[in-house]
């Protein structure tokens, strides 16, 4: 029994304790009786949730389940206490609390195995892709939206595009380092998409509490066919699939509402090859 | 720290009033905007890289595909665009899973044509001479599929794409959820669907939408000319004077007509789509290309010029519209006349002449809007009379 566990389950993802928790809105005159304010992460947390509990219900010793750990600088006892109890009040099942100095992030990460370093802050996320830990972004839900599933996007231009094509990125102003993290991102992606296929397959197809996702921002629609072929040959069937073509992304991202965004990194870096 | 959920004003702008989808297109001053006020930093550079990567794309030269803001977008679903009427059954009868194991099976097989399809060819080729004309410009039509079914069959439906060689670059597949949302995100300027339903929903946003039906028998479409006909009323125009009509006989519509000629009726639901369409015809006419020009219009009622027409005419002036071919019926039946014009797609509100027109192998396309609409008696006459208060 225990042999099996280690084998398949469980898929930790860590979070960070000021996306859990809406910091900002703390003032002078909050009581600091009250658990911490709700942050954008709690409906993830939720969703996460229903996952699992679905996954119960389907096999009682069901070994394949989210795992979700947090993860915050290093405080004072006072608010350490803050965020266990604020997290108990809200119902949220966290399995582990880590406490680090600021640079200890990355290893902190790679040695709890995390296989999902989620967070909504851009930066945090590529820096954790840059040093090869699967990390995606968080997506910032406009409202208190509790939704029955879990919704995750996979970019379908990172997915789609093949080994050449990722090199000849350079073309565009993307560095090598820039194109090795997406490679990279790739290999975790992977990784990833084949864990939560194996969740999702114990499943049927209507009333899935996993929602997959393919969004391919610049790639043709036959980068979009790839990704979703590369996909199915990872063991992940798709639900919903995007073709924007060079479209906005935000008002379409704002309508499917994901959790979570896989896109490598690709994003951020647009940003980053304008300035070099 | 990015907002993801933060939108630029202009796309969540929906004004409730006019049951009219406003985009770029729209702008009275007619000048392609290069980038909104508000534009987002990271969208701009989204569409840097678009357009470097296509430019330098080195397999085939595909015509890169224009921006949102600045093109015509129409939504087709795929039942419109594709036959899929043996597969639709396996889901009905069969359910989602074998659907999807059947879909997969199938995947190398294109599909055959579907009631949509002679419509987008067409618009794909006045999208070639706006190309030839403008080589810059963005303001092209824009088609886009929209529909609900499962990302597994995106691939079929991609390859079918590929094999009719259709410009189709962009697609949303919902798997079932309403692409409603969708709509409005990709400023939808027209919408095509055989679910009713859907089409009622965007009506009611404020999307220019119709539903199609399958047509055995067609007419030979032309290849070289966009042909597009419009009922009038509850189409074109609100369904104001039907209502006269049904409430209180034609002596008095006419009498109405009469009194009010020189007072424009409200906006329809597709009257969004001929001010899109007429922006496309003046790129042509400035280029001096009026007689050949690649997209022709035409309003066909069953209103009489005589005692009702002056108004509709005075009315599409007023928004600075303009049909090049206005057919007043009288009451005739539309099907002959249609047969003759050729469209590559007629609306109409009353399934009495959508049935009508498709007898005489015309694709007719319903839109469910006004009091035409039997089942929505009770809704509308509710709602008219408020409008017509308003109007006072």
């Amino acid at each position: 029994m225990e042999d099996e566990k280690n084998r398949t389950g469980p898929l930790m993802i860590a979070l960070q304790y000021n996306d859990l928790f809406d910091l900002d809105s703390i003032s002078a005159s909050t009581n600091t009786e009250d658990a911490l304010p709700k942050g954008r992460a709690v409906a993830f947390v939720k969703a996460v949730q229903t996952v699992n509990e679905r996954l119960v219900e389907q096999n009682k010793s069901e070994s394949l389940l989210f795992e979700v750990i947090l993860i915050a600088k290093e405080c004072s006892e006072e608010i350490k206490m803050k965020i266990v109890e604020s997290v108990k009040y809200y119902g949220l099942e966290i399995g582990k609390f880590f406490f680090f100095k600021k640079e200890e992030l990355i290893n902190t990460l790679q040695s709890n195995k995390v296989k999902l370093f989620l967070s909504t802050d851009r930066d945090d996320v590529c820096e954790a892709l840059h040093t090869g830990i699967p990390a995606a972004l968080l997506y910032e839900q406009s409202d208190d939206h509790v939704l029955s599933q879990l919704k995750v996007i996979f970019s379908g231009d990172v997915i789609g595009f093949s080994e050449d094509s990722l090199d000849s990125l350079s073309d565009f102003g993307f560095s090598e380092t820039q194109i090795e993290t997406l490679k990279a991102a790739k290999i975790c992606m992977k990784e990833f998409a084949v864990l939560i296929g194996q969740m999702k397959r114990r499943f049927g197809q209507e009333n899935s509490p996993l929602c997959i996702c393919v969004l391919t921002a610049w790639g043709s629609t036959n980068v979009c066919v790839s990704a979703l072929k590369t996909l199915r040959e990872w063991g992940l069937d798709v639900d919903e699939a995007f073709c924007l073509a060079g479209a906005p992304c935000s008002p379409i991202l704002a309508v499917i509402k994901p959790h979570i965004i896989w896109d490598g990194g690709l994003h951020n870096m647009r940003d980053l090859s304008a300035h070099s | 720290m990015l907002r993801g959920t933060e939108l630029p004003h202009q796309r969540t702008q929906n004004t409730s009033e006019s049951p009219c989808h406003h985009n770029n297109m729209s702008t009275p001053e007619g000048t392609e905007r290069g980038g909104q006020s508000n534009s987002d930093n990271s969208e701009e550079k989204d569409w840097a890289a678009v357009k470097a990567l296509f430019d330098n794309a080195k397999t085939r030269k595909k015509p890169r595909p224009p921006k949102p803001s600045n093109a015509v977008t129409i939504a087709v679903s795929s039942r419109t665009l594709f036959n899929m009427v043996k597969e639709r059954k396996v889901f009905e009868e069969e359910g989602l899973e074998r659907y999807v194991a059947h879909q997969l099976e199938l995947e190398d097989q294109p599909f055959t044509p579907g009631v949509s399809f002679p419509f987008v060819k067409a618009l794909m080729n006045v999208n070639a001479h706006l190309r030839e004309l403008y080589p810059d410009s963005e303001e092209l039509f824009d088609i886009v599929l929209m529909t609900n079914n499962h990302a597994q069959v995106g691939v079929r439906l991609i390859n079918s794409i590929n094999y009719y060689d259709l410009t189709i670059e962009r697609f949303c597949m919902t798997g079932g959820e309403s692409p409603i949302g969708y709509l409005k995100a990709y400023m939808t300027n027209l919408y095509l669907s055989k679910d009713s339903k859907k089409v009622q929903e965007a009506i009611e946003e404020g999307i220019a939408a119709a539903t199609m039906f399958p047509c055995d028998s067609e007419n030979e479409l032309s290849d070289t000319q966009l042909r597009v006909a419009f009922d009038g009323d509850a189409v074109l125009f609100s369904d104001e004077s039907e209502i006269i009509v049904k409430k209180h006989g034609l002596d008095t519509f006419f009498r109405h007509e009469k009194e009010f000629e020189n007072k424009p009726l409200a906006q329809g639901p597709l009257k969004c789509f001929l001010e899109a369409l007429g922006k496309l015809q003046r790129k042509f006419y400035a280029k001096n290309q009026r007689i050949s020009c690649p997209i022709r219009t035409y309003l066909v009622t069953a209103r009489s010029a005589a005692s009702a027409g002056a108004r509709v005419l005075k009315t599409l002036r007023s928004w600075g519209l303009e049909v090049d071919e206005a057919l007043f019926l009288a009451g005739a039946p539309k099907g002959p006349l249609l047969q003759k014009i050729k469209p590559h797609i007629f609306f109409d509100d009353q399934m009495f002449h959508i049935e009508g027109a498709q007898e005489l192998g015309t694709i007719a396309a319903h839109v469910p809007y006004g009091i035409g609409q039997k089942y929505h008696k009770g809704k509308h006459i509710d709602t008219s009379d408020a409008e017509k208060n308003e109007k006072i």
